[in-house]
């Protein structure tokens, strides 16, 4: 039901054994949106934000959100050591949580250097090869998750130990295969590093990332995209903006002021994406693509199926007369039933209490709260006052002013005697009345745990 | 549907919310198709006239959240001199930093994109405990809470009983 579960948050980590890494993943997300940072920038008051999120909170009030200082977009300046941190979080986390989540409460003491630990390694794209190789072998082997597991793992690290590299060899910085210093160059320009050894060593892993970032300006050599500058609206007209976008390649339709809102997000947008690392830098097909979301969202069609449904905005009168013919059938409906428990109700004079709670409240009352059925549920666990007469009167007298239509008595004053009927009571005339809204399909909230006592029985009950 | 930021953020919030409520405070969308409009349950601080109730209240979220504020507005009769007599909530981390209609508030103490909801909530809660009667919204509980204290708290023990539907 719940589909929260798919959004990372820092409070992911509560309920696991590493609870310290909330206010750290906290801090890796920017205050405005709650995300990771994306293309995180500084600001001159030296705060950090995404690049996207303070370029809309300068337009809006030219301020930063942490300490109100004056800012200016222009002077804004990527913080690319913090993108980089985020990156390789946002690449460790996964496996980490999972991790901390299976992790045993016990053991906590231990892992919270080993989970820093795995943080390091976040540069290695495959945990699994590295714990084989041997440098890397002594920052993994603490990892919580292997615990005493490790020992045995490090015989084949042992192994590699006897694969010693003989005086005046190196190893090729690629596949790892020792070879004389003389050598390594023109093997290098051959070296495909697919067909090293199983016993690989430590410093493959870490230089194809390296390799990547080599190759990666070769296979996308698009230039950085320049900053656009703003535009004096007051200038300009409608048709010499409508001519700007065009040139721009953005939507040249509505208004004057739809168009200079359309405009600035773009800006937005447009000088956001200049902050991105190369290879994180969208296309300008992506760009007009989030500015239509923004369009639907926030921009011209924004309007479409706003509040159709919120509460204040909501036209009763006009619902109540479309519906009219479907509200009779369901008054009468509700008037006829109401009508055969009734006739019931001075049939049984003692059940009577129970019929109609049964029939306004979606939880029944425990049998424990109806002395009259004391006979027919003797064997019912839920009945601890059966012979404890002082109780039961009691018990009745609570019955009898909860079913009172006008009642004086705090609901949760009762104690633990008459608790369910009473929450039952609580639950339908207190707090969800307030809550009249037309689209709840289900109550929102509970009863808070704490007026309430008796909470068990009811569902025990139903 | 795209989702615009805004609902992500209020998304994220209610995530927050619901992994780690803080006591006394639960907050919700009323329904997850419209994230824009949630309610509220607060519980009276303990040590104050309105120790023992729970009141609900609404909050409604603008597009361009969270640059601009949500408004709230309690959905029960309050008698406190920072609700208006209608429910609506007038406290400072509720007003954008540009309109100072009352020349009081310093600029830190209002809306800024970097607040949040349950800020609002806990603010909300301790203006309960502690209320400001430097710009009241409403004039005659103010001048009661500070003139007859025992006839205010009798009024806000009332509302706490309504407010539990008695």
């Amino acid at each position: 039901m719940d589909p929260s579960f798919t959004l990372p948050d820092s409070t992911d980590w509560i309920s696991t054994s590493l609870p310290a890494f909330e206010p750290l993943e906290a801090a890796l997300r920017c205050e405005v949106c709650k995300e990771f940072y994306e293309n995180p920038v500084i600001t001159s008051c030296s705060h950090t934000f995404c690049s996207l999120c303070i370029r809309r909170c300068i337009t809006s009030d030219g301020k930063c959100p942490t300490c109100r200082a004056a800012n200016q977009a222009d002077k804004l300046v990527p913080n690319n050591a913090l993108r980089e941190v985020v990156q390789r979080f946002q690449d460790a986390r996964p496996k980490a949580l999972e991790l901390a989540r299976i992790d045993t409460p016990s053991s906590t003491a231990v892992n919270d250097p080993g989970k820093k630990r795995k943080l390091d390694d976040t540069d290695i794209e495959e945990p699994e090869n590295v714990r084989q190789t041997r440098s890397r072998q002594a920052r993994s082997k603490t990892k919580p998750q292997y615990g005493f597991a490790d020992a045995p793992i490090e015989v084949p690290d042992s192994e590699d130990e006897e694969e010693y590299i003989p005086d005046g060899m190196v190893k090729c910085p690629v596949c790892g295969k020792p070879m004389k210093e003389a050598l390594v160059f023109s093997h290098l320009d051959t070296c495909t590093g697919s067909e090293e050894p199983a016993g690989a060593r430590s410093t493959r892993s870490r230089n194809n990332t390296a390799f990547h970032k080599v190759q990666r300006p070769q296979r996308d050599p698009s230039p950085a995209p320049t900053r656009l500058p703003g535009l004096n609206y007051a200038m300009m007209n409608e048709k010499n903006l409508k001519k700007k976008f065009q040139e721009l390649g953005i939507p040249t339709w509505g208004n004057k002021t739809l168009l200079i809102k359309r405009h600035t997000e773009w800006l937005h947008l447009w000088n956001s994406n200049c902050d991105a690392s190369e290879n994180r830098r969208k296309s300008k097909r992506d760009l007009l693509k989030e500015l239509d979301t923004w369009e639907r969202t926030q921009g011209g069609h924004a309007h479409v199926k706003e509040s159709e449904f919120m509460k204040k905005d909501f036209d009763g009168f006009g619902h109540a007369n479309t519906h009219k013919n479907q509200f009779d059938d369901l008054i009468r409906n509700a008037r006829r039933k109401a009508k055969a428990p009734k006739a019931a109700d001075e049939q049984n004079d003692a059940e009577g209490d129970s019929t109609t709670q049964a029939i306004s409240s979606p939880i029944p009352p425990p049998p424990d709260a109806l002395p009259s059925h004391g006979t027919q549920s003797s064997v019912d666990p839920l009945r601890p006052y059966e012979d404890n007469e002082a109780a039961l009167a009691s018990i009745r007298a609570e019955v009898e002013t909860a079913n009172r239509p006008q009642e004086q008595q705090l609901p949760y004053v009762n104690g633990e005697h008459g608790g369910t009927s009473e929450q039952a009571h609580l639950s339908e005339v207190g707090i969800r009345n307030p809550f009249g809204s037309p689209t709840r399909k289900l109550p929102m909230f509970e009863v808070p745990k704490s007026p309430v006592v008796d909470v068990e029985h009811s569902t025990n009950s139903c | 549907m795209a989702t615009s930021s805004a609902s992500k953020r209020l998304f994220k919030e209610y995530r927050g919310l619901s992994n780690d409520p803080p006591e006394g405070i639960t907050a919700g969308p009323v329904t997850e198709d419209d994230m824009f409009l949630w309610e509220a349950l607060i519980q009276g601080p303990e040590g104050t006239p309105f120790e023992g109730g729970v009141f609900p209240a609404e909050l409604k979220f603008p597009k361009d959240y969270p640059l601009a504020p949500p408004t709230m507005k309690f959905l029960t009769e309050m008698w406190h001199p920072n609700v208006y007599p209608d429910g609506r909530v007038c406290i400072s981390i509720l007003h954008p930093p540009g309109d100072d209609p009352h020349q009081y508030e310093q600029a830190s103490e209002r809306w800024s994109p970097i607040q949040s909801t349950e800020k609002i909530l806990i603010s909300v809660m301790s203006m309960l405990a502690e209320p400001n009667d430097e710009s009241p919204a409403n004039v005659d509980a103010a001048r009661m809470w500070r003139e007859r204290r025992s006839d205010y708290e009798q009024i806000v023990r009332q509302n706490v009983r309504k407010s539990l539907g008695l």
